[in-house]
């Protein structure tokens, strides 16, 4: 018989194996064996200071180098904390596999304290579960967690350990390779649907690719910008999808949606082919779906099958791996000989058009500190590589609108969950992963004091985290949803009762600053970006700040609202909506 | 549509719990309902019905959710391009009997607590037997439409 192991030794060899090098977590009664393992194992362990945080913290390391994130908490309620990142993670598509202490073996059922019945409460924001049963089922399972974390479409995988098991005892039989060095993304198009995919794109001068969260996961930016650039197709991304594409980019359209330039809803509304490349066609993208690009054929790629005719009704789809189907395109476009057309740059010219006509813009000569400013100043003053998470709101937006992105990887958002609290955090993680780059959090007043707690662990383990918190005193897009949609009737948005955040920085150790007049963002921003340390800045903006364009809901792209005062598109269309 | 699903999982209750939790968050409307558990893992049939237009999603929904090995799923079909037959016998053994008399050579393909799911033969002479000589409604036709046995992948996606 081999050398035998406890279940908790186990657990962090198969982690070692897997190249996992951070673990985000707060230790608890049911996984001290692990902690105890721990101490002399050579694994990096971040302390959070809530579960929710180490959650958020793996998703953010996951995003930033595609590999999954591990979090890590007790039984009961340290399981319960991280269910909010997981439903993120898992509406996002991002590989994050938590760790979760669970009472002994023989005590599960029988409401033990501490007790949760974990696997059922993340049942439905997982991608997959599994209760350990045996110290020597770990490596397999811990193999096939990290595996089907980055499979197919990745999501958050959960694994279970009772006491028990961690303490029990094994000989260990190790899987020759790690689960998530070799994600398995099958192809599932027949080459007549490519084939088809390329008679559309060729015979199709007005046309726009759509581009998610998917074409990140498959690191197909190189093939989206090869695709674009071999016929001049403008490219528009979803909030999931910024940095696919530069921003700069002459063929870029920027965001499309409820909060999309007029120019590339317009292009949405009015192209006759649009190719979605790992999207999902999401009600915050389509508006009222009957009426999104209506006039379009649409092709679909992606890797999930189950997201073709979902939402929007598809004419060609290619199921697989984007970053595949993309380059298997691009050849089928080449054999043909395609390229830019006098049809092709008529199109591009409409759209510049109707960038011309309602540009995405804001009163640059306010007296007050305007947050699209604040945006702007950032984007400029920030590092080229530099990492930018955000929370949910209007700053959320905001960023998406004026942030000039310039690679993937390094846009950070709670997109599909919408999760406020989410910024900090993830920027906490990405920057585990990348020490020598800029991470900065772009947060609300609200939404930061979801996980301002975790100040204290940036303190203590120097991680260097920028936190420009664009502070409006309110919840902002709550505020301006009562202001639009529900005839200013405030309820309970206001954020008086804020701390002071600076000298609450400055209470964890952090060097704050509180910027509130125009002439002195940019300043700031220099400063607050110049060294390698924590360091906190508050931006006092103008609190009446609105979010435009805006697509009201349940209304199409075409009717959105351009600018106060209301510009409508289609203006008795939306009486109706707001009628309702 | 009414539909009828079939489908087994790895041996883990997990993704039994997983299948259920899609049932209800999908919406189908489960007509019947049947589990039943083999030594390699566990076997589900349900009678379903939901609006055309989110059979495929489901369908693939459910291929690609992890622990689930092999999908199948089938049309009502009240004509005589039936092939299977579901019989709800519940304690009435006499209908699967009547349906076994009628097709000899029937090819079981699910059973558990008096509900079967039969594939007749496809040289069956007297096939409209299926729709016209067993009309009740716990003896239903049906046809396949798509499964991920011995199917390559490509073939189990279709856009418009």
């Amino acid at each position: 018989m081999g050398k035998v192991f406890t279940g908790a030794e186990i657990l962090l060899e198969s982690l070692k194996r897997e190249k996992v090098e951070v673990l985000f977590g707060l230790p608890g009664g049911a996984v001290l064996p692990l902690y105890d393992a721990m101490y002399s194992a050579g694994l990096r362990h971040l302390l959070v200071r809530h579960e929710q945080a180490a959650a958020f913290a793996a998703d953010g390391y996951a995003r930033v180098t595609g590999k999954p994130g591990v979090c890590l908490g007790t039984s009961g309620p340290g399981a319960t904390n991280l269910i909010t990142g997981l439903t993120s993670a898992m509406m996002d598509s991002i590989p994050v596999v938590a760790l979760t202490g669970q009472v002994p073996a023989t005590m599960i059922g029988k409401d033990a304290f501490q007790e949760a019945d974990t696997i059922g409460i993340s049942l439905p924001s997982t991608k997959q579960s599994f209760l350990l049963r045996s110290a020597s089922d770990i490596p397999a399972i811990i193999h096939r967690a990290f595996k089907a974390a980055v499979s197919g479409r990745p999501g958050p995988v959960l694994v279970d350990l009772p006491k028990s098991v961690l303490m029990e005892k094994a000989e260990p039989v190790y899987p020759p390779d790690a689960g998530a060095e070799h994600p398995e993304r099958p192809r599932e198009w027949k080459q007549d649907d490519l084939e088809r995919a390329a008679e559309l794109i060729l015979a199709s001068p007005r046309a726009v690719l759509y581009a998610g969260g998917g074409v990140i996961t498959a690191d197909a930016s190189e093939e989206l910008r090869e695709l674009s650039e071999l016929i001049h197709i403008p490219v528009t991304t979803t909030l999931m999808g910024l940095g696919a594409f530069p921003s700069r980019h002459a063929l870029s359209l920027g965001m499309l949606g409820m909060h999309g330039s007029y120019a590339t809803n317009m292009a949405i509304c009015q192209c006759e082919l649009l190719v979605a490349i790992g999207a999902r066609f999401d009600d915050r993208v389509t508006g009222r779906v009957k009426d999104f690009a209506s006039h379009a054929k649409k092709i679909h790629i992606d890797v999930d099958p189950s997201e073709i005719n979902k939402n929007v009704r598809v004419d060609v789809a290619l199921v697989g791996d984007a970053r595949q189907a993309l380059r298997a395109l691009i050849e089928a476009l080449k054999k043909r000989k395609a390229g830019p057309s006098a049809e092709r740059y008529q199109w591009l010219q409409r759209i510049e058009t109707w960038r011309s006509e309602h540009p995405l813009t804001y009163d640059k000569y306010a007296n007050t500190v305007k947050p699209q400013f604040v945006i702007e100043t950032l984007a400029q003053y920030a590092s080229e590589d530099a990492i930018v998470s955000v929370d949910v709101g209007q700053h959320q937006m905001w960023a998406a609108q004026f942030y000039k992105f310039s690679r993937p990887r390094a846009w950070l958002s709670s997109s599909g969950l919408g999760s406020m609290g989410y910024g900090f955090p993830a920027a906490m993680g990405a920057q585990m992963a990348f020490p020598g780059r800029q991470a900065i959090a772009i947060v609300g007043d609200g939404g930061f004091q979801m996980t301002l707690n975790d100040l204290a662990t940036i303190v203590q383990y120097r991680v260097p985290v920028k936190i420009a918190i664009i502070n409006n005193r309110a919840l902002g897009m709550v505020r301006q949803w009562q202001e639009i949609f529900f005839e200013k009737r405030y309820c309970d948005i206001d954020q008086d009762f804020a701390p002071d955040f600076v000298k609450l920085a400055e209470a964890y150790g952090i060097r704050g600053a509180r910027v509130e007049h125009r002439t002195d963002v940019a300043d700031a921003v220099r400063d607050f970006l110049s060294d390698r340390e924590p360091r906190l800045i508050d931006f006092w903006v103008d609190p009446a700040e609105n979010v435009y364009p805006i697509v009201p809901p349940g209304a199409s792209l075409a009717e959105m609202v351009v600018e106060p005062p209301r510009v409508l598109v289609e203006e008795e269309a939306l009486d109706d909506l707001w009628a309702v | 549509m009414q539909w009828l699903i079939t489908l087994e999982t790895e041996r883990d209750l997990i993704a039994v719990c997983r299948i259920m939790n899609i049932l209800r968050r999908k919406g189908l409307n489960v007509a019947t309902l049947a589990l039943a558990a083999r030594s390699a893992g566990f076997s589900l049939m349900a009678v379903v019905e939901s609006a055309d237009s989110e059979v495929d999603h489901i369908f693939n929904f459910l291929r690609r959710t992890e622990g689930v090995q092999h999908v199948t799923y089938y049309r009502h079909e009240p004509s005589q391009d039936a092939s299977f037959v579901f019989i709800d016998g519940d304690a009435d053994n006499s209908r699967i009997a009547r349906v076994l008399e009628a097709f000899p050579g029937s090819h079981l393909i699910f059973a558990s607590h008096g509900k079967y799911l039969l594939e007749v033969p496809a040289d069956s002479s007297n096939r409209q037997a299926l729709t016209q000589g067993f009309a009740e409604p716990e003896i239903l036709p049906f046809a396949c439409v798509r499964t991920t046995r011995n199917v390559a992948s490509a073939e189990l996606v279709s856009a418009s």
